[in-house]
Formats: C-alpha cells, structure tokens, sequence
C-alpha cells in the first residue's frame, strides 16, 4: 500500500533524528504527558482545542498520527514554520506522552471552541460546492465519514478551523514546500485550483 | 475558630469536602478556605496569574483559589502594538474573568496592598484580609524612575508599556502627530518585558508613517547597543522601511552611540541624552524596569530588583510557601514574555498542587513561544523548549528552539503573520476561557 509505505519510512527516520539528538534526564522521573502538553496549549489551546483559526485543533486526534507529524516536522520532512524547532526539544518518549494526551481529549468542533473570534465564518454556499469538489476528488476514499474519520494516516478534517484547512491545502499544493502527502492525494491536489481547495475546505470544516 | 490550626482545620474539613464547589462561592471567608481543603491566593490576574489559577482548579477541584486582580477587564499587551499602529481596535484586546469564574476561581477585584508572608495573609486597599496556604504573586513589572518621568508626564508621554488607556493614548498621539515630525521612542535597558516589543512597535509605527505621514520617521533611542531579534530587525527594516539608507523610516541610536536618555520633560516635551535633546509631540517612553511594588513590599525582590525563585517550583528563595511568577520573577533562561508567562504559571500550578496533596515536585517543562510583526503582513518568530537540569539549578536549559530563517519568501511571512493573531486567540482562551 502506498500510503502506509510513506508512514513507515517516515517514522523510522524520525525514530532515528530522535534517538540521536536527545536522551531522557538522568537520575529523576520525567515530565508527564499533561505537563509537556500543557505547554502547547498557547497556541493549540487548553487541551488542544484551539482557539484561534490559523491553528489546529488537536484533541482527541490518533495518538500514532501525532506521533508521525511529530516525528516529520523534527526531521524537517514536513515543512513548518516552528513546529520544527519546538519538535526538536522532546524526544520519542516524550512526543509519544504529548500524543497519548491529546489523544485522550475530547473532539469539539471548532466553531465551538471558546472566543472564537476573528475567523473566516463558513460558507454554506462554498461548504456545498465544496461537497460536490470533494466527491469529484474522492476525497473520500481516505477521508472516510465526510472527515470525520480518522486513523494513524489520516486527520480528523470535520469541524476542523475552516482558515487552517485552506492554508494547509494550500501547502500541499506549494511546490517550494514539498509537503509529504501520498501520491495520489498530490496528483488530486494539483488538478484543483485555489478556489475550489478553499471550497473544499468550507465543507470539511461544515461537517458537524 | 481562630485558634485553629491549619492541620486541624484539615482533618475537621476533610469530612464536608464533598459540599465543595458551590457552597462557598462568597465573598472573603474568615477562614482559610471554607469547605475546601486548602486555599491558594494569587495576586494578579494576566498571562501568568490567570493560567496558574485555572490550572490549580484543573487538576485538583479540592482546592479554593482566590484571585485578587485590581481592574475587572484585562488587556493584553502582545498585539497591542498593532492598535498602537491603528490596524486593530483595542476592544478585542480586552478580557474579562467570567471564565475562571466558571472553573471555580473565586475572583476579588480588589488592590492588594500588603503580604504579610509570615502570618501567610494578604490585605487589600478595602481592608479584607485573605488568609492562604500557598501564595501565587503575578504582578507584572514596575518602572524604575527616570527624572522627570512622574504620573503627570506619563500621560503626555505614554509609556503603553501595560495595555489599555495608555495604548489608546499612543495610538492617539500616534494619528494627531503632524507630518514630518518624529515618533520618538525610549527603549529601556534589559531585563524588560517583552524584548522584541519596543522593535515590533517601531516596525508598526513606521508602517503606518509609510502610509500616512511619510516625511515622518521612527526615531528609537535605546540603551542598549543590541536588542532581540537582531538580524531579523533589521534585515526586515532593510526590505521594508529603507533601513540604513538616508530615507530610511527607522533610526535607532545604540546606547553607545549616545541613545542612553537621561531625564525628560513632559512639559516641553523634551527627551534629553548625554549630549543631545530631541522634542516631538509623539514621545514613547518605555522606561526601565522591574519586579512590580508589591512584590517589593512583600519583600521578594533581590538586589537586582527581581524575584528569585525555584525554579523548579517558582517558590520565591526569600519566602517559603510563596511563588513570584511571570515577569517580576528572575526566571533565568526564560524572556519576559507572555508565553513563558503561560508557562511558568503551569509548571508552578502543578508544583502547587503536589505540594498541598504532599506529593513530589513534578518535572517541570517549559516553552516560549513569540511572534513580532514588522507590517500586517510580515511575521517573525521565535520558539524554544527547555529543561530543567538539577546540576545547574540556577537558570532553565534551552534543549531547542531558535528563530524565523534570515532570508524566507513573503508567504513564509505572511504566515507567520497569521499565526500571530492565532496564537493570540488560543493563548487568551487558555488564560481567560
């Protein structure tokens, strides 16, 4: 299978980058899961449900896909403006802590986040021509349940931030980027424009 | 029930605990905490004070905690430079406490005046007292004096060096200058809070020049010969706002090329360095700083005029059972920014909770994270993750991190822009929601 061929390259560089950089403290126990994801609620929100719409929301998200994209922006395979550099302070145990935490939270739509404000608001209009878009696309075939599916490749898109989905769309399409994605997403990707990505986006983010 | 001590109050209270939450919502109680287990008192209610608040309520609701912040909104200073610069209005700077209330925060809005760290109790300006088990002290900084620099002056030359009406003020001064006359800004020496602010809001402030007033120039003089985010500064000056050129929109004068200003006049609106005076009808005054007066009061504060703490714990080294933490402590290793405010807070909350369930210190973990903005479309940042190491207790370890790349295509930037204003929202949902 294509897809989970990428993942399991990808994780084992990202075991190796981690193994190589930093060892657990000596002597002491070591942080806990709460404690070292408690540092990323600055910006992914109290308990990863993020309150700003540039930035994901991560509760409840698969414990392995974290750990995946964690391991992809510290070795640089995914792009990213900072993640890689706070990546980059934890190691495997601890990104695994950090994942297991979040895993453990409780979806909530983004639109319900607290002081949501100053976002894109979604559009009913795009959301449904979005839908048609995604079908075309087949999307689908991996984003199961209209996105809200989710496993160890694949994020949860439904009630996603409806700013983030563009960016991020908009990333994979960014050949200066290189943003691991399969194959046949790629291909997909680039037969849509900016629009009609952004469309799509509306209607992952509508899903309720 | 005065003579009580706290270890019979415990075994007394421990079998109504359950009535908890709800029962003792009220106002000061004469006791320590009511039906609950134990109290902790925070004084200060922004990036630092806020979090540890709801944080102890998190993860241990047997504990009362008392919050005690003089004003009933809060306005953030990261972003405020952007209404400074008139491209965002100061309403969605402010916050209010209905949030903490919501986890169990008792809020007072009350001044506290004294911290009597012996018989473990604050005083407020109303005449309350709040007994505590653990004390929580989050004050912000305070000024130093400058001569000439008193509460008059302030108001003709803002330092909006602490968000709300001195902001509205600058952004006011800001829009009324005339053309061709210079914003002329004070930068203070390290430590201070916020290190890239003073540099973000001249990059702002030349934006809106650019725009509106463009015989005029920002004229920052420092004490200091470097700042923070040195290279990516300038180098973004450069590419914006012709910096080193004759027409550049930015002059900064290093301490050591005569920036060091040594009194000012508010009446004539004169600034004054050893061998030059400069006037303007805008003047920003960020004057030096440090740990906030009731901090000092309380005597907290060291020789150098900050906190020193634990910091492991955030526990002051001068008084036991009580914790300074955001900018008025010297948390060596970490900036004065409201991130590492967020995180201090987290690490002491959970340190806090350990100590009153007679648990061991937890392991603590810290980040910064920090945008600045050189225009509404050009963001840079800075990130870092750090440790503490038991064999150099006296400053937290940087284990990564670093800065936006030197050279990066304008989407990088923009994005980063983006991830700004972001930031800000979840950062202030975690503090207040």
């Amino acid at each position: 299978m294509q897809r989970a061929k990428i993942h399991m390259v990808v994780l084992a560089g990202g075991f190796l980058v981690g193994g190589m950089m930093f060892g657990t403290s000596k002597a002491e126990a070591g942080a806990t899961g709460a404690m070292l994801a408690n540092t990323c609620a600055g910006c992914h929100g109290t308990n990863g449900l993020s309150g700003g719409p540039a930035m994901p929301t991560i509760a409840g998200m698969p414990a392995e896909y974290l750990d995946t994209i964690m391991a992809d922006f510290k070795s640089g395979d995914r792009p990213s403006t900072i993640m890689g550099r706070i990546a980059k302070g934890y190691d495997v145990k601890e990104t695994a802590l950090i994942s297991k935490f979040f895993a453990s939270k409780k979806w909530e739509n983004a639109m319900s986040a607290p002081q949501s404000q100053n976002r894109t608001m979604i559009d009913a209009k795009k959301a449904k021509k979005g839908k048609k878009l995604a079908k075309k696309a087949k999307c689908g075939k991996c984003h199961e349940d209209d996105g809200m599916a989710q496993d160890e490749d694949t994020p949860r898109m439904a009630g996603q931030w409806v700013d983030y989905l563009i960016f991020k769309m908009q990333d994979l399409k960014n050949k200066h980027l290189d943003v691991p994605q399969p194959k046949k997403m790629a291909k997909r990707i680039k037969k849509l424009s900016a629009s009609e990505l952004e469309a799509i986006a509306h209607f992952y983010a509508a899903v309720k | 029930m005065s003579k009580l001590t706290r270890r019979n109050f415990v075994k007394l209270t421990s079998s109504v605990a359950a009535v908890g939450l709800t029962a003792c919502a009220g106002g000061p109680s004469p006791s320590i905490a009511g039906n609950y287990k134990h109290r902790v008192v925070i004084i200060g209610g922004g990036y630092a004070g806020a979090v540890a608040a709801k944080y102890i309520r998190m993860a241990d609701s047997s504990v009362k905690v008392t919050l005690i912040e003089q004003s009933k909104n809060y306005y953030s200073c990261p972003l405020s430079n952007w209404v400074v610069a008139g491209f965002r209005d100061i309403s969605v700077q402010k916050w209010g406490y209905e949030g903490l209330k919501g986890h169990g925060v008792e809020v007072v809005h009350e001044k506290a005046t004294m911290v009597d760290a012996v018989g473990k109790k604050v005083k407020t300006a109303s005449g309350n007292t709040f007994k505590y088990d653990q004390l929580i002290v989050a004050p912000g900084v305070g000024f130093k004096n400058l001569e000439g620099y008193d509460s008059a002056a302030m108001e003709k030359m803002p330092h909006a060096w602490k968000a709300g009406p001195q902001t509205v003020t600058l952004a006011k001064q800001l829009q009324a200058m005339k053309n061709g006359d210079p914003f002329i800004m004070v930068a203070p020496p390290n430590p201070f809070r916020c290190p890239p602010g003073p540099y973000e809001r001249a990059s702002l402030v030349a934006h809106y020049l650019k725009k509106h007033k463009p015989k005029s120039k920002v004229l920052i003089l420092d004490a200091k010969d470097k700042f923070s985010k040195f290279g990516l500064f300038t180098g973004g000056w450069k590419q914006l706002y012709g910096y080193g050129t004759a027409n550049s929109m930015i002059e900064w004068v290093p301490g050591g090329e005569g920036g060091k200003v040594s009194r000012v006049d508010a009446n004539s609106m004169t600034v004054y360095t050893e061998m030059e005076e400069f006037t303007s009808s805008c003047i920003n005054i960020i004057p030096a700083q440090k740990a906030n007066k009731i901090a000092e009061d309380a005597g907290l504060v060291d020789g150098k005029g900050w906190c020193p703490v634990n910091l492991k714990t955030f526990e002051s080294k001068i008084h036991k059972d009580v914790y300074v933490i955001g900018d008025s402590s010297a948390a060596a290793g970490l900036p004065k920014s409201g991130y590492a405010a967020n995180s201090e807070a987290k690490v002491c909350a959970a340190a806090v909770v350990a100590k009153l369930n007679h648990k061991g210190v937890p392991t603590p973990s810290y980040v910064n994270t920090c945008y600045s903005m050189l225009s509404p479309d050009y963001g840079i940042s800075v990130a870092a993750v750090y440790k503490f190491d038991a064999a150099k207790p006296d400053k937290v370890q940087k284990v990564s991190g670093g800065l936006s790349p030197s050279q990066a295509p304008d989407f990088i930037r923009k994005q980063e822009a983006l991830y700004n204003e972001s930031w800000y929202q979840s950062i202030m949902a975690d503090t207040f929601g």
